[in-house]
């Protein structure tokens, strides 16, 4: 009874971080669709390997790790699938947010889709996710000082592009 | 004093430990140039937070949620219930034993259920249920996977097929999708001489969420794509790897 109630407690775990997954996917695919076909993807894989996952360990963490492997894995077979399946649709999904918000995420999604792919997920698991950085480095299968140069070289071409205003000194 | 930008990045986030975050608070307070620069990187730590809180307030599409809970509930029929039975009534391995079996079980048993319960027992002649309750192909279906290659898409075909590759186990497995109104894909692998139907799964385009948002859907599901990727040994077949493997009557070939 026990060991059911646990399972369906990660399960109930999971469902509450669909939302950060589906954040953090969105920043390894740009269409909405396939980056919850992604999240699908990563939350089986997870269901058939929680006896991998330590409990001492952040179910966040572990959880993005898989769906970056399986963003890897994906990306390595896209001339498999192209094979197989139709093309995808493309384009842009306009969501229901607000004008001023949509205009302000998208300058900042484009700015972050312009970095490098190891800047760009630095940044998504350290700045968006705020993960603390062992976890960060731990979710990329990166040494702490590998991931501190990347998310240091990232936020300075952020900086650039975004021209943000100087924060309030206090 | 000099602070490396890394430095001021890892305090601004919080990442410091607190000698170091003491040495900072006081060239901070000395040099407005220190403070002007953390001032940065928190500003960009908040635009970055506040930028992406769109998706986190967007509703999670259901389907999601259900892969999640690691069960189409809502397609679950009474055979399922009673394979649950069963699974509560075995012995109790702990969760690294059974749970994930008996999950990904009852997600089989869930979308075939499903699939048996629009086609009624006409459906024999495309996925039968073997002894323990395996799913393999049923005639029609066998047909398809034994002599259709993969590029044929000759209108009035009951099934087509997809990808054909050889399994880590060494046995010839293809991706096939149905077609008709109730639409499924699957993959089935050959084990000695019948189709075993590893998943089943209905097209995306015939649940009505998805089919207003992808109408060009892939004809694939996320779940099958997921086990091709989890069991293909190398490159799928080409052309006349499929020939080659179609004359062999798909026979399993051992392992290199």
């Amino acid at each position: 009874m026990s060991t059911n109630e646990s399972a369906e407690n990660i399960q109930e775990q999971i469902v509450a971080l669909l939302p950060r997954l589906r954040r953090f996917a969105r920043n390894l695919v740009r269409a909405p669709q396939d980056a919850d076909d992604m999240v699908q993807i990563a939350v089986e894989r997870a269901l058939l390997r929680l006896d991998q996952w330590r409990s001492d360990a952040r179910l966040d963490s572990w959880l993005f790790k898989i769906l970056r492997n399986a963003w890897i894995d994906e990306v390595r077979s896209r001339g498999r699938r192209a094979k197989i399946f139709m093309p995808e649709e493309a384009g842009e999904h306009i969501g229901e947010a607000s004008m001023e918000r949509e205009i302000d995420r998208l300058s900042v999604e484009a700015a972050l889709g312009r970095l490098p792919q190891d800047q760009r997920l630095a940044v998504s698991l350290v700045l968006v996710e705020g993960l603390a950085y062992k976890d960060a480095a731990d979710v990329l299968d990166v040494p702490i000082g590998t991931l501190t140069s990347r998310l240091a070289r990232g936020r300075e071409a952020l900086q650039e592009m975004l021209r943000l205003p100087e924060g309030d000194l206090s | 004093m000099t602070v490396s930008d890394e430095t001021l990045m890892a305090y601004a986030d919080g990442e410091v430990d607190a000698a170091t975050r003491a040495i900072i608070e006081a060239a901070m307070r000395d040099d407005p140039e220190v403070a002007r620069r953390i001032a940065r990187h928190r500003a960009l730590r908040k635009a970055m937070r506040g930028a992406f809180s769109a998706v986190i307030d967007e509703p999670v599409p259901q389907r999601l949620i259900d892969a999640a809970r690691g069960a189409p509930v809502s397609d679950v029929a009474d055979l399922a219930g009673a394979r649950d039975a069963a699974v509560r009534k075995a012995p109790r391995r702990g969760l690294s034993g059974w749970q994930p079996a008996a999950m990904a079980a009852s997600l089989l048993v869930g979308v075939a259920l499903g699939y048996l319960g629009w086609h009624g027992s006409s459906s024999n002649t495309l996925v039968n249920t073997g002894p323990s309750g395996v799913l393999v192909a049923g005639a029609g279906l066998a047909e398809a996977l034994s002599s259709q290659l993969s590029a044929d898409r000759s209108p009035g075909l009951v099934a087509t097929t997809g990808l054909s590759f050889r399994a880590k186990s060494g046995d010839y497995c293809r991706t096939f999708s149905l077609t008709g109104t109730n639409a499924s894909s699957g993959l089935a692998c050959r084990e000695g001489s019948s189709w075993k139907i590893r998943v089943l799964a209905q097209s995306p385009q015939t649940t009505a969420n998805s089919a207003a948002f992808r109408p060009a859907a892939s004809a694939d599901s996320p779940v099958v794509r997921a086990a091709v990727e989890e069991s293909i040994d190398g490159e799928p077949l080409d052309r006349a790897g499929e020939i080659a493997a179609r004359r062999e009557k798909w026979a399993a070939t051992p392992s290199h």
